[in-house]
């Protein structure tokens, strides 16, 4: 699951070319996604995993990073 | 005396020595200690040889350090140039050659795009903020902070020195720089603080960056009375739910952003769940509020007055509008009537007054008026009007380019640009600009930008080309190479490839008929 995302940020969203994405770094202050690539990075992850994100689980503790997004996934959805 | 804008930090650490002056998250700084460690590291420029007016760059995401930058530069006499980190290398570096820069101040947070930077910018003296040594002479924040200031003595500063260089999209494919001195930014400070009757029990949330001139409300008026300015990081501004969270917790009393960060708390922010009774004011600017979506948060927010605001970044603000009660009908919301110290004049196409209620280009002449363009004299004088009062006396106003008429209120009505700028989410985009980077790429011979509606609330920005003979490129070329230049906001979000451009009868780019093409997906 994090190789996919990863290799889903590097690819399609990150603003610039990077060679390597940290699982703990913050995705969104360190300017590797803006606001428009974290939209789109819900919907990828609403469709490969299967999932529904709520909008309210669209927070800084779910979303900053690699590993707080798959942390976030495999909790059992309520 | 307050006469530079450091005088106002100055004040503050007297009159409020322990109070916050800024926070972020868990962090905070009292404007003792932010006055003192701004001292440190004005000792370390001057040590380092700066002299007055030179350019100093800011090089840093959202952060309580922002603060120390900021006023560190200016106490040592120098201009800060704020830099977007997120903009690509391509672009700081024409920035940074453009206005001088020797020094960058920073963050470790920001150390993988120093690197590649200070590669590639063999002119830079020293780096402030790093803890790592780079081939640069770099010094982290602990060593600022413990220097003495036993051999210190303030600079000398003007209230007509230069203050800052903001940056924004030119037409040429070159982004120009905008000079502010300390005498714009201290009274565009008083007037905000009027505006808002701002004092010392205000919290304000920041929520722009120092790229973005919305930001200098927080850096400026918030210590001009002893206010707490709260800095909200980057990935709060881009997560809704979290942002509105904190806002409530941060007990904000006066909000000032952009409509679409406004838009997103309202759809996204579960703004029931949260107590903002706290917030006195909303204010919004940048771009125009969607009048639906302004009326349905009034009535969440009864309790808070809800103020537009206008003004290019080459006098910051000018003027505004307050909206007393949720609009009724969906009629575009004014721009509004000047404020104090400021007067304006609609005009024609050949310079004069317009008549009562016509359209015309507004133009402004105001306490808060830049210097003018870094480097760029004779850009400088096409966007300024002059009037003659007597030999050698002339009242300057700035030629906004906004195209607006009063109306029977006299108040000012924004009906569109009368060059090819346009706003989307806030920023502000010279579509020549990315024109003229695209042409830039020798496998393109032709290409238009425009701004396409996709459906009533959202626009984006699609590019149309046409390619050399045999050239072999497809349109994710075209967007990589797009991202090399241009920062992601006016990176376009579609490219058409096509043969020919449909033409206008004079041989001109028919971009009205692509406009039409795109929208109807004929291509």
């Amino acid at each position: 699951m994090n190789e996919k995302i990863i290799t889903y940020i590097k690819d399609e969203l990150s603003i610039e070319f990077i060679e390597s994405i940290d699982m703990d770094e913050d995705l969104l202050g360190n300017g590797i996604v803006d606001s428009l690539g974290m939209m789109k990075l819900v919907v990828f992850l609403e469709n490969e995993f299967q999932v529904t994100i709520n909008p309210e689980d669209m927070t800084v503790e779910n979303f900053n990073s690699v590993r707080s997004i798959s942390t976030y996934l495999s909790k059992p959805q309520i | 005396m307050l006469y530079n804008i450091t005088n106002l930090i100055e004040q503050s650490a007297v009159r409020y020595p322990e109070k916050d002056a800024f926070k972020c998250l868990d962090d905070s700084i009292s404007y003792k200690a932010l006055d003192s460690k701004a001292d440190q590291l004005a000792s370390y420029l001057l040590d380092k040889g700066l002299i007055r007016g030179d350019r100093v760059a800011i090089f840093m995401n959202r952060c309580l350090d922002t603060a120390v930058a900021f006023y560190g530069i200016l106490k040592s006499g120098g201009a800060f140039v704020a830099i977007d980190p997120f903009l690509p290398l391509e672009r700081i570096l024409i920035i940074l050659n453009d206005c001088g820069i020797e020094h960058i101040v920073t963050t470790p947070a920001q150390t993988r795009k120093i690197k590649l930077i200070t590669q590639k910018a063999p002119f830079l003296k020293s780096i402030v903020g790093l803890s790592e040594n780079l081939d640069v002479k770099t010094v982290s924040w602990e060593a600022i902070f413990s220097r003495t200031l036993d051999d210190y003595s303030p600079a000398r500063i003007l209230e007509h020195d230069l203050a800052s260089i903001l940056y924004t999209s030119g037409s040429t494919g070159m982004p120009k720089g905008i000079m502010h001195s300390h005498h714009s930014l201290l009274s565009l400070a008083k007037l905000e603080a009027d505006l808002h009757n701002l004092d010392n029990s205000d919290i304000i949330g920041n929520f722009a960056p120092l790229h973005f001139d919305q930001s200098l409300f927080g850096y400026l008026s918030g210590p001009l009375v002893g206010a707490t300015t709260v800095i909200f990081p980057d990935s709060y501004v881009k997560l809704p739910a979290s942002l509105s969270a904190l806002v409530a917790k941060e007990n904000i009393t006066i909000w000032f952003s952009v409509p679409l960060i406004l838009i997103q708390v309202l759809l996204h922010g579960h703004i029931e769940k949260h107590d903002f009774s706290a917030l006195r004011w909303i204010r919004f600017g940048g771009e125009v509020f969607p009048v639906k979506q302004l009326r349905q948060l009034m009535l969440k927010w009864p309790h808070a007055k809800f103020i537009n605001s206008y003004g290019p970044s080459e006098l910051a603000r000018c003027t505004y509008y307050i909206l007393e009660k949720p609009p009724e009908t969906d009629d575009p919301i004014p721009l509004g009537t000047v404020w104090n110290n400021t007067e304006f004049k609609i005009l024609d196409t050949d310079d004069q007054p317009v008549n009562n209620g016509e359209p015309g280009e507004l133009v402004i002449r105001t306490a808060t008026m830049m210097i003018g363009y870094w480097n760029r004299k004779e850009l400088t004088e096409k966007s300024f009007f002059k009037i003659e009062m007597a030999p050698g006396y002339d009242h300057i106003y700035y030629r906004t380019g906004d195209l607006v008429y009063e109306n029977e209120q006299k108040e000012l009505m924004f009906l569109g640009r009368i060059d090819r700028q346009v706003k989307l989410r806030g920023y502000r985009i010279e579509l020549d600009d990315i024109e003229a980077i695209l042409l830039k790429n020798e496998l393109i011979t032709e290409a238009a930008v425009i701004v396409v509606k996709k459906d009533l609330e959202i626009r984006e920005l699609e590019a149309v080309v046409c390619l050399a003979d045999g050239a072999k490129i497809n349109a994710d070329d075209v967007i990589d190479f797009c991202k090399l230049f241009l920062p992601s906001y006016m990176v376009p979000q579609n490219i058409t490839i096509m043969h020919k451009f449909p033409r206008t009868g004079t041989g001109k780019i028919d971009r009205n008929k692509i406009i039409e093409l795109l929208e109807t997906q004929t291509l």
